[in-house]
């Protein structure tokens, strides 16, 4: 393990300070299966158990039984925390717990495979380094010269929207509009490791200790000053947990696409020029709005859109529902995410949206599949792709 | 439990039931935390824990329950601290979370049938979405359930204008102990379960009365003493308002340590009311000054009224940084409790912190919370338990009563609802209940003249001579 001290936490300390209100049962996968052992609250009672050294070693064994399998029950979408009366960092929490359950060789096979794969092969799918600008190619698109070269700004693919067929639109879109605003940009190619997010997820830091450090050699070597990403999770990584990892070496500006296109807007130098008729509205990503405080930009580009008509959905800002993808759940159970998520698109029907756009590739999948799943005539595409239509891309 | 009777549920809730060490441990719990001492006195640690998937489970559990004499003890939220959802002697839990139910929101009717296991803040955002809103609901908004109130005998806010829950249940469905399924809309019947603390069967369906969503406006003030205070609180009903919640001296230390505020240690209050448009406003402004005035108490500033409102919900994380506290609740009557309030002021070297809501013309509910400054062993805990609810206790001499029975008050019911009531009760209790399966050891004590406060000043005076 390669976690510094300073963020780490007094985990049992941190645990004592729960004053019981019971707010955190707000918690989406708690709300699904119902038993106190998943409620936020009942997982700082078992972590309490867990790490009091009173307890008899002989109950240990059940006691971590129930808490590893609640704390991968959780997608890590920080509604407990944002709510939590008592300011508990349970998000630490929850991260060491992880830790504590890889230390003690507790991860499940799906849990292992997919720490293999990215330890790897630098990328969560398993799939040749080579094939990571593949997407370029599909888009009719040729990177070639903005491959590795030197630039003060990087557009960081992320693993889904470079190899997943469902996110293919997601890194076309974001060149166009670089390409429109003339911006001068660079990509890492195929010199782009996994941001680490879901190998720091799963609470295995030592390899996603390797991959910081690798991009941020790209990125100074390349002279880069600005990342931008399209990806919540990519975000989340660089924006929180690289500055754990990397401390004063991090010293790069992180920008997610909606807060460049707000910029770029702002600046003139990128303009709406077609009409978006159908109703639109925004699903906040977790590791967007919870995690790392992004509210207002998603908004303001969509609200500039000519003829538009947007709507928040019934629970935004801090208050979003989770899509159930978040945490590694789609991994660790399939199920379990359906059903968190079936509570969003409930109200993504409420909202009556012809289109749901959203700023993270886990969302996209997951209420993609949502929506299939209950019949609803909405399109959900990557807020990007929303942008590039706007621009007449 | 006997392994015949374990088999006999296991083989019929497979999955819905859970009896390992670390979940029975979790659900051994309400919000107070008990000391260990209590152990010796109660079992609180459950056989199993049950999670009913529908009415039918609950009826099965029910009936095997009487065929084996298991205790079967009601749980929601769990967010009360009277022990109503722990065991008093072992049996079964049951987590009434699995109880889930459509949302049928009647606009003409202006009722919302649910699940009683929905949270408010849930229900409310529902409503909302309509145009409706809830008559009154606790401050626990974000994790209480709309059955654990109605069965805790709960009151809050909006309850001075609507009313306490049981004015605003419509209709309710109640698996009985005896495994009957029925309804009742008639407030009498009703108000047999308002405080029954799942002693009289477990709710599965309830009907609310709501109200149109009418926007809330704040408004503040000041008064020096009890006396004033109470005057202040007789004043303001003519007013018409929404809710009266106030602080006591120390609560009002703690905000200013908290927000940074140099307010005086005084009584200070927040008055919510209904108000639909601006000379609505400018009236009710004008008659709340009057009212204060003539309390002799002063208007608070504006700048503090929201800061103190927003955090209504909030305001037991005022106790996150001593490492314990305790928590008690008394119902008081206005015209006669300003002395006691001016005592409880004093005690525990004034730091008994108090924040009260008024519930009806005549009643305020007062919330205490000790902060405990240093980790105390056991013993003290308990001692120091047993020194708040005596306080709680003492409030009979000025017309007070504690605010529900539970476990710690179990023996307190007639002393809270009536003698009249109690009769009702205790009959009701008998038809559907022979045997006593329904949360025994709560509301009545299973030996009268024994309730648990009781016999935990015995256990620690004898624990103390051994030790
Ligand atoms: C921060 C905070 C603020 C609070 N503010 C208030 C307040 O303003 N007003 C107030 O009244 N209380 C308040 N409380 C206490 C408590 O939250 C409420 O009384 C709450 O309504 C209890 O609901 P619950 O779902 O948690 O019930 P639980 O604690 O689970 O149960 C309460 C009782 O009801 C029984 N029960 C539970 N569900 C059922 C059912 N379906 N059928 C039959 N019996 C059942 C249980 O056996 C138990 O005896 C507060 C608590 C906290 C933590
Ligand atoms: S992070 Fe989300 S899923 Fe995890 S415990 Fe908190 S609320 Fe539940
Ligand atoms: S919200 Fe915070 S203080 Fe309240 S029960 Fe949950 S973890 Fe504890």
């Amino acid at each position: 393990m390669s976690s510094p001290n300073e963020w780490q936490v007094d985990i049992l300390e941190a645990a004592q300070q729960c004053v019981y209100c019971g707010y955190c049962a707000v918690c989406p996968t708690f709300r699904e299966l119902k038993w106190e052992t998943y409620h936020p609250r009942g997982i700082l009672d078992q972590i309490k158990m867990y790490y009091l050294e009173t307890t008899k070693e002989e109950l240990k064994s059940d006691i971590s039984k129930s808490l590893f399998d609640s704390i991968f029950a959780c997608t890590m979408c920080k509604a407990c925390e944002n709510i939590c009366i008592a300011d508990i960092p349970l998000l630490k929490i929850w991260e060491q717990v992880r830790q504590e359950s890889f230390k003690k060789g507790r991860w499940n096979p799906a849990l292992l495979s997919l720490y293999n794969k990215v330890k790897d092969t630098q990328n969560i799918f398993g799939l040749p380094k080579e094939e990571r600008v593949s997407w370029a190619g599909l888009a009719n698109m040729v990177m070639t010269k903005r491959t590795q070269r030197k630039a003060k700004v990087a557009y960081f693919v992320g693993c889904q929207a470079s190899y997943s067929g469902k996110m293919e639109g997601v890194a076309a879109s974001v060149i166009k509009i670089l390409r429109k605003a003339r911006v001068d940009f660079t990509i890492l190619g195929n010199e782009e490791w996994c941001c680490g997010s879901p190998v720091f997820l799963a609470g295995g830091y030592s390899v996603g200790k390797t991959f910081a450090k690798h991009n941020l050699d790209q990125f100074k070597k390349l002279g880069v000053k600005r990342v931008v990403t399209a990806c919540a999770g990519c975000y989340r990584a660089f924006k929180i947990v690289y500055p754990r990892i990397l401390g004063d070496k991090w010293d790069l500006e992180v920008l997610h696409i909606s807060e460049f296109v707000a910029e770029l807007l702002e600046q003139k130098k990128l303009k709406y020029t077609k009409t978006i008729k159908e109703k639109i509205t925004f699903k906040d990503p977790c590791e967007l709005v919870r995690h790392c405080g992004l509210i207002e930009p998603p908004r303001e580009i969509i609200e500039k859109i000519p003829g538009v008509r947007y709507e928040d959905l019934p629970s935004n800002r801090e208050e979003a529902l989770c899509c159930g993808g978040g945490g590694l759940l789609k991994l660790n159970d399939a199920d379990l995410t359906r059903q968190v998520n079936s509570r969003l698109i409930e109200e993504i029907e409420y909202s009556e949206a012809e289109i749901v756009v959203n700023g993270c590739p886990t969302c996209l999948d997951t209420i993609q599949q949502g929506v299939k799943k209950k019949g609803l005539d909405v399109e959900v595409i990557d807020i990007a792709e929303l942008v590039r239509r706007a621009i007449g891309g | 439990m006997k392994k015949k009777t374990r088999t006999k549920f296991v083989r019929y809730l497979g999955k819905q039931m859970k009896e390992d060490y670390t979940a029975l441990q979790i659900y051994s719990r309400d919000m107070a935390d008990l000391p260990n001492l209590t152990k010796l006195l109660f079992n609180n640690t459950p056989d199993g824990i049950i999670l009913p998937r529908n009415v039918e489970d609950i009826q099965r559990v029910y009936n095997l329950a009487n065929e084996t004499k298991t205790p079967v003890i009601p749980r929601s939220g769990g967010t009360t601290g009277f022990g109503g959802s722990i065991p008093y002697n072992k049996g079964l839990v049951i987590d009434c979370k699995g109880l889930d139910g459509e949302l049928l929101i009647e606009p003409i009717d202006q009722t919302v049938t649910t699940s009683p296991s929905i949270i408010f803040s849930d229900l409310q955002k529902k409503l909302k979405l309509q145009g409706f809103s809830l008559c009154s609901y606790p401050s626990s908004f974000y994790s209480a359930t709309v059955g654990g109130w109605i069965s805790h005998g709960g009151h809050g806010i909006g309850s001075i204008k609507y009313g306490n829950v049981v004015d605003q249940i419509a209709e309710m469905q109640v698996v009985l102990p005896n495994g009957e399924i029925k309804s009742f809309s008639e407030k009498e019947d009703i108000s047999l379960f308002f405080g029954s603390n799942g002693t009289l069967g477990i709710i599965t369906e309830i009907k609310l009365k709501i109200k149109f969503d009418i926007p809330l406006k704040q408004f503040g003030c000041i008064f020096d003493s009890p006396v004033e205070l109470m005057k202040g609180l007789k004043e303001l009903q003519d007013v018409d308002p929404f809710s009266v919640w106030f602080l006591n001296p120390a609560q009002v230390s703690a905000f200013n340590d908290s927000f940074g505020y140099n307010l005086p240690r005084s009584y200070v209050a927040i008055v919510s009311k209904e108000i639909s448009y601006e000379e609505e406003e400018l009236t009710f402004s004008n008659n709340f000054n009057n009212s204060i005035r003539k309390a002799g108490g002063q208007i608070l500033d504006k700048r503090y009224i929201m800061d103190i409102w927003d955090f209504r919900f909030k305001t037991f994380a005022l106790l996150k940084e001593f490492p314990d506290f305790l928590v008690s609740e008394v119902i008081l009557p206005i015209e006669t409790s300003a002395k006691y309030l001016r005592k409880l002021a004093g005690l525990f070297e004034g730091s008994l912190r108090a924040e009260g809501e008024l519930i009806s013309n005549t009643h305020y509910s007062l919330l205490l919370y000790l902060p405990i400054e240093e980790p105390i062993n056991d013993f003290k805990k308990s001692l120091l338990i047993l020194k708040i609810n005596k306080h709680v206790l003492k409030s009979k001499k000025v017309g007070g009563f504690p605010y529900s029975t539970g476990l710690w008050f179990a023996g307190y019911y007639p002393q809270i609802y009536g003698k009249e009531m109690y009769k009702r009760y205790k009959d009701f209790k008998k038809k559907v209940d022979p045997k006593n399966i329904s949360n025994p050891g709560k509301v009545c004590s299973p030996k009268m003249r024994f309730f648990p406060l009781f016999k935990l000043k015995s256990i620690i005076r004898i624990a103390s001579e051994f030790s």
